[in-house]
């Protein structure tokens, strides 16, 4: 295995090189998912006010939260609890509760198994985001994305294997290092797709150089670095720095081209939500993803919610919950419904994993009257195709929301379920870093057995 | 009769119940009850049954096949419990219990483990055989020596020497980072002395840019930045002092002993030197949570936690910190190991070391003293004529709260119910009467009394001292009485900003200094306080005789850092001479001896050459720790000099583990740049200071946390070497980590070297790289003659080959010039 991702590597990893004849090759069993699309919700979504129903909010309404420990806030002293402004309807043949913020959503809940008693482990927003990104609340280690295009290579030769599109208003919290390789080669590392623009960072020379005066520049640098590895014929770095350029170059039209979206339908751009203002934003990050998937990229991360105002441009709703998830429910509702139904249409659904998550819950009690808190005790997430059996709920949260009960899902088990679904053993997917066998998910990790 | 008997079989039965669970609860329920680690619980029979991630742990009447019989008594591993294994007797308590069906009392099992004197592991005499603890043995020989007999073994004979152009070039590179003149390729290649080469290396070394170069290389083991890192990711605008100081420390040759004593105790040694304090700054580069620790202390133990990995990995190339929450999995470092070396360290605080003259900067302190304590009389005095007029604006300012938190204020204090408590508190404790809502409602009388004040509060702040230079670094305190400061965003409700604690932490005597008290963290929990542990060094590497506290010059501090140092720079230390002098190696050869450069331990890779890196270590030691005399060494012998381009030992020996030929590698990143820099003619000289910030495009910038990054031009006043280009945690600068830019979190001996389709995007498509290309262009044309061979000397200090010609043909200069600019040959070192 090892020389099979050291050839990987040499041949250029993540970032687009090599064709895999067969995907088997490199995994441990057999695969469910071939490709992943990840939707961070940054900022902090509350579970209990959008996928997991406490009734008992109301019921305690305005009491304090007791014997639960220590009440742990982020912020400021802890208030009493709160029940949710928002109404749950139930959806489908499972008859899954989901809060009226995403209609859309909420139908095609059969589509999508639900995780109520996933847990982090800080209550710090890049902490937090650093956990999901990487398995660990510090900075520096290799994110998700990193590691599954370092078990799995690439599919297109033409496009980086890992994609990141973050939302138009800023990165998440924590910045690029939330899609860093860490420790493993930048090989590794996600390629930040713009949505408007060039796609990729020098992906094109600058107005002055005609196509022709680059291929006339590259035709020349090609031969002369040919003779030069010729001499060294053992080196294989110098034939793979040869073949990079190619690739880079071919990178120029089909990159541009993966995230077109002139081509697409109206009905399409419709179905994600591109002819209204509200959703135009992350409609189109939906529908980019789904053509990056389709054209073979393993991993696209994509985050809503970004560095702009923080309680009014993330989740992170200390202010006023309802005003705050009203406005980014509204935003990605039908986007994110538009992109599970065109996947399913184009029988992509079956062998793409779509997860939902935030980087932590929030608290069952209130900020203030009308805000929650940073809560990493409970939160949601839920997990689409790849085989993946919807309707169904998996684990719950106490009656409060307050800390995961039955069947608590750590980070490292959601990522241990992501790796299995990718057809990679999370105990043998290890990169060696300081004489250590290093693993995503530490020393930690089951997967979640319903889903896989 | 009978009666009588099953009554005492059944008191027997609920006794024997009763010993198996509180044996669970002193033993087991500290983890494995709330906490679940591993998913098990054992305070149910249920949880118990239904065990944990490795199947159930209790299988009624089945006591050698229940997991929870094999983990105690060490059947499987690890030995349960972690840390202190049961006796005998106890697990024979627990075997029959389970084999009379493992009945729980009636009552809620609750975790009774108390917080004691934990064992440790007893230093075998085998642990110290592993090769890299045994002393380091005097060798003998010479490099080429060791090398050639193991190639003779081997069956590989070594390649022939390199030519004199080659020779140059890579000395250049290799030594200062930046490529010869034509000038300079002509000098040595045509000199007749035939100390040439050697005189090459001294002229190199004594160059301004060698420590540019070779303080790089520090800086990754140092994990050296200029932001902190995390969300805010603060500017640490006095980093780059010591960023300097490293580069000036390898330029002077610091002795390594010395370079090491300073980093971890420049304050405490004898004669502390402005250099010696800016050193400290090498324990204070960990990134940092923009909270203070005083507010949150949970993340000193993280910051603690790294300076263990830092000097751990760094110095001795040990992993260290893997013993943070139990003993070393793999190497005999116990937990207490780790807990030694954090009392060591635990009397640190950040500090700003002023470089100035004591009195000034004593003068300095005091007056800043002063006034800090005139203003927060006047501020009380404002806050007094104030409090009406908030009182009176505040309930105003509630009213855009809810119903329900209205109410919970508006209900009297003692009235309230404990939610509108809560509530109100909230709020309360959070809402403030801004200065200008003051304003609108006071009186002229009360207005013109606060404008005097806050006009005499200006007045104080103008007449602060001036801040002399600063370097950021640490000694010794106690952090909890840290004064705020830049950087010290406090966290939310737990501290105000603005609020300064009068007095000060650090310790001005009289007497001597004490450490306050660090202990034994079980599983690394800091509220999980065991015994009080004493400053100390990993057993394993330590062979007694040396204190691990001094008695320093000053009397301020504890002396353990300096005790540290001494120790690690003993003559008997079996690491610190081996690890650097590998790092020395690797730099030179692009891989160490042991290839694992920043783990010697059982994890680590093994030494290709054990007796050459022993020769190597003595060597360093008893040339007086001396860098520079390495890179003489070392590049004086033939392994050095050697062709890198040959193939014929590639059949026995492929991958030139026994460097029967140089390797040829790819520059590291910011060599890469600097020398597109140098070739175009552009590279400005200047040595130091602050930090440049080259332009980044503005996305770029919108993608990356708060902080800095100055809006600077892409011309001569970023054009520098690379190594002062600002680091920020937060947004790695896109060249460098195309160019695979280690992670700058982590301490980092050796780099990756990938080859990915962006590095060729940034050499074909880059603005800055084009412009550069344009700026070479430019300069060969002003040489005037024959473009191609400018090109190739500027670039590649050699002529071109008839065939390269052809291959260039019908080129512009500016197209050539970018064309050789991207050539595998420029961009690797041979």
């Amino acid at each position: 295995m090892m020389n099979r991702r050291k050839f990987l590597l040499e041949a250029g990893g993540g970032m687009g090189v090599l064709a895999l004849t067969s995907l088997e090759a490199a995994t441990h069993h057999a695969p469910k998912a071939k490709r992943v699309i990840s939707l961070f919700m940054s900022g902090g979504v509350s579970h209990v006010d959008t996928f997991d129903p406490k009734p008992a909010l109301a019921r305690y309404a305005g009491q304090p939260l007791s014997g639960k420990g220590d009440v742990v806030v982020r912020q400021g002293h802890p208030g009493p609890l709160m029940p949710s402004p928002f109404t749950f309807r139930r959806h489908g043949q499972s008859g899954l509760e989901v809060c009226e913020l995403f209609p859309k959503i909420g139908a095609l809940c059969d589509e999508y198994a639900l995780i109520r008693s996933a847990f982090s482990k800080s209550n710090d927003h890049v902490q937090a985001h650093y956990a999901l990104s990487s398995g660990q609340i510090r900075m520096g280690f290799p994110s998700l994305g990193a590691w599954v295009s370092y078990g799995l290579g690439s599919v297109n030769r033409d496009l980086p294997g890992y994609v990141v599109l973050y939302d138009q208003r800023g990165g998440p919290f924590g910045g690029p290092a939330n899609w860093t390789s860490g420790f493993m080669p930048a090989a590794y590392q996600g390629t930040v797709f713009r949505s408007a623009g060039e796609p990729i960072l020098d992906l094109k020379p600058p107005p002055g150089m005609s196509g022709e005066e680059q291929r006339k520049r590259l035709a020349a640098l090609g031969k002369l670095n040919a003779m030069d590895a010729a001499r060294t014929p053992s080196n294989t770095e110098l034939a793979a720095r040869l073949e990079s350029y190619e690739l880079a170059y071919r990178m120029q039209s089909a990159a541009p081209e993966a995230v077109d979206l002139a081509s697409e339908s109206a009905a399409t751009k419709k179905l994600y939500g591109l002819d209204e203002a509200h959703t135009e934003p992350f409609g189109r990050q939906c529908l980019m993803a789904r053509r990056l998937v389709e054209r073979g990229v393993r991993f696209v991360q994509m985050y809503h919610g970004g560095l702009g105002i923080q309680n009014l441009d993330t989740w992170d709703a200390h202010e006023d919950v309802k005003t705050n998830h009203t406005r980014h429910a509204a935003a990605t509702d039908t986007p994110i419904a538009g992109l599970l139904i065109d996947l399913k249409a184009r029988g992509l659904l079956q062998d793409t994993l779509v997860v939902w998550h935030g980087e932590f819950g929030r608290m069952p009690i209130s900020q203030r009257g009308l805000g929650r808190d940073h809560n990493p005790g409970a939160m949601s997430i839920w997990m689409a195709g790849a085989g993946i059996r919807g309707g169904q709920v998996i684990g719950s949260s106490d009656e409060f929301g307050y800390k995961a009960e039955e069947q608590p899902v750590s980070v490292h088990d959601f990522h241990a379920t992501i790796l299995h679904l990718l057809g990679l053993d999370h105990t043998k997917l290890t990169y060696r870093f300081n004489g250590r066998e290093i693993r995503l998910t530490d020393v930690y990790g089951t997967p979640v057995p319903q889903l896989i | 009769m009978w009666r009588l008997s099953l009554g005492i079989v059944v008191a027997a039965a609920l006794g024997a119940q009763e010993d198996a669970a509180s044996l669970i609860e002193q033993k087991c329920l500290h983890c494995h009850g709330g906490m679940q680690l591993g998913k098990l619980d054992l305070r149910t029979r249920e949880s118990a049954l239904r065990g944990g991630e490795h199947g159930a742990s209790i299988v009624p009447g089945a006591a050698a096949t229940s997991k929870l019989i094999r983990m105690v008594s060490g059947q499987d591993t690890p030995r349960m419990p972690l840390g202190g294994s049961l006796s005998e007797a106890e697990i024979v308590v627990l075997r029959q219990w389970i084999a009379a069906g493992a009945k729980y009392p009636d009552r809620t099992l609750v975790a009774k483990q108390k917080l004691g004197v934990t064992p440790e592991p007893a230093l075998r005499e085998s642990d110290r055989k592993w090769w890299a603890f045994q002393p380091v043995r005097a060798s003998g020989g010479t490099i080429d020596g060791w090398l050639n007999e193991a190639m003779t073994k081997a069956g590989v004979k070594p390649a022939p020497l390199a030519d004199r152009t080659t020779l140059v070039r890579r000395a250049y590179l290799d030594l200062i980072g930046l490529p010869p003149t034509p000038a300079e390729v002509a000098a040595f290649v045509e000199s007749k002395d035939p100390q040439a080469w050697p005189k090459l290396i001294d002229q190199l070394l004594a160059s301004p840019h060698y420590g540019e170069r070779w303080g790089r290389h520090w800086l990754d083991v140092a994990r050296y930045a200029d932001s902190n890192g995390y969300e805010h990711d603060f500017d640490r605008p006095n980093a780059w002092r010591y960023r300097d100081y490293v580069i000036r420390a390898f330029n002077e040759d610091k002795p390594y002993d010395v370079f090491l004593a300073e980093q971890l105790a420049g304050d405490e040694i004898e004669k502390p030197t402005y250099d010696s304090l800016t050193a400290t700054g090498f324990l204070r580069s960990y990134a940092k949570v923009g909270y203070r620790e005083k507010d949150n202390p949970e993340f000193r133990f993280e910051y603690l936690d790294d300076m263990i990995a830092t000097v751990g990995r760094g110095v001795m190339g040990l992993t260290v910190q893997c013993a943070r929450c139990h003993d070393h999995k793999f190497d005999p470092i116990s937990q207490k190991d780790y807990y030694r070396m954090q009392a060591s360290l635990f009397g640190y605080v950040e500090v700003d070391h002023p470089l100035a003259p004591p009195a000034e900067a004593k003068a300095w302190r005091e007056g800043n003293a002063r006034v800090d304590a005139a203003i927060a009389g006047l501020r009380d005095k404002l806050r007094q004529i104030e409090a009406p007029y908030a009182a009176k604006i505040l309930p105003g300012k509630y009213k855009r709260f809810p119903a329900n938190v209205q109410e919970a204020i508006a209900t009297p204090e003692d009235k309230r119910t404990p939610g509108q408590v809560l509530l109100a508190n909230q709020v309360i404790r959070t809402t403030r009467a801004a200065p200008g809502e003051i304003d609108r409602i006071c009186t002229p009388e009360d207005l013109a009394a606060r404008r005097q004040l806050q006009r005499e509060m200006a007045a104080l702040e103008k007449q602060r001292p001036p801040a002399p230079p600063l370097a950021m670094g640490v000694t010794d305190g106690d952090y909890r009485f840290t004064p705020d400061g830049a950087g010290d965003e406090p966290a939310p409700g737990k501290g105000i900003k603005s609020e300064a604690i009068i007095g000060s932490f650090l310790h001005e005597g009289p007497g001597r200094y004490t450490a306050p008290p660090s202990f034994l963290l079980v599983r690394g929990d800091m509220h999980a306080k065991a015994e009080p542990m004493k400053p100390g060094f990993p057993r394993v590497v330590d062979w007694g005789g040396l204190p691990a506290e001094l008695e320093t010059s000053s009397g301020k501090t504890a002396g353990r850092r300096l005790a540290l140092a001494k120790w690690l720079t003993a003559p008997e230390h079996p690491l610190t001479a081996r690890v650097m002098a590998n790092r020395i190696w690797h730099h030179h050869f692009g891989r160490g001896l042991v290839a694992s450069l920043d783990n010697f331990g059982k994890m680590g890779d093994r030494p290709t050459n054990p007796a050459l890196l022993d020769f190597l270590a003595t060597e360093f030691r008893t040339r007086g720790w001396s860098v520079k005399a390495m890179h003489r060494l070392i590049m004086t012998s033939e392994a050095y000099q050697r062709e890198s381009a040959d193939e014929s030992g590639t059949a026995v020996d492929p991958a030139n583990r026994l460097l029967w030929r140089f390797p040829m590698r790819r520059l590291e990143a910011e060599i890469v740049r600097d020398q597109v820099l140098a070739v175009s003619g552009a590279l400005n000289r200047a040595a130091g200071g602050s930090a440049v910030f080259p332009p980044l495009p503005e996305e770029l910038l919108a993608s990356s946390n708060k902080g800095v990054w100055k809006r600077q031009s892409d011309g001569p006043e970023t054009w520098r070497r690379s190594v002062y280009v600002y680091r920020k945690r937060g947004l790695p600068f896109p060249m460098f980590e195309t160019f695979d830019l280690p992670d700058q979190n982590i301490a980092c001996g050796a780099r990756n070297v990938s080859t990915v389709p962006t590095q060729a995007l940034f050499l074909m498509n880059d603005p800055f790289l084009l412009r550069q290309a344009e700026l070479f262009a430019n300069r060969i044309k002003e040489a005037g003659g024959d473009p191609v061979a400018t090109a190739f000397r500027l670039a590649l200090a050699r002529a071109p080959r008839k065939e390269e010609r052809a291959a260039v043909d019908g080129l512009t200069v500016e197209a050539l010039a970018q064309v050789v600019l991207n050539l595998n040959e420029f961009l690797y070192l041979r």
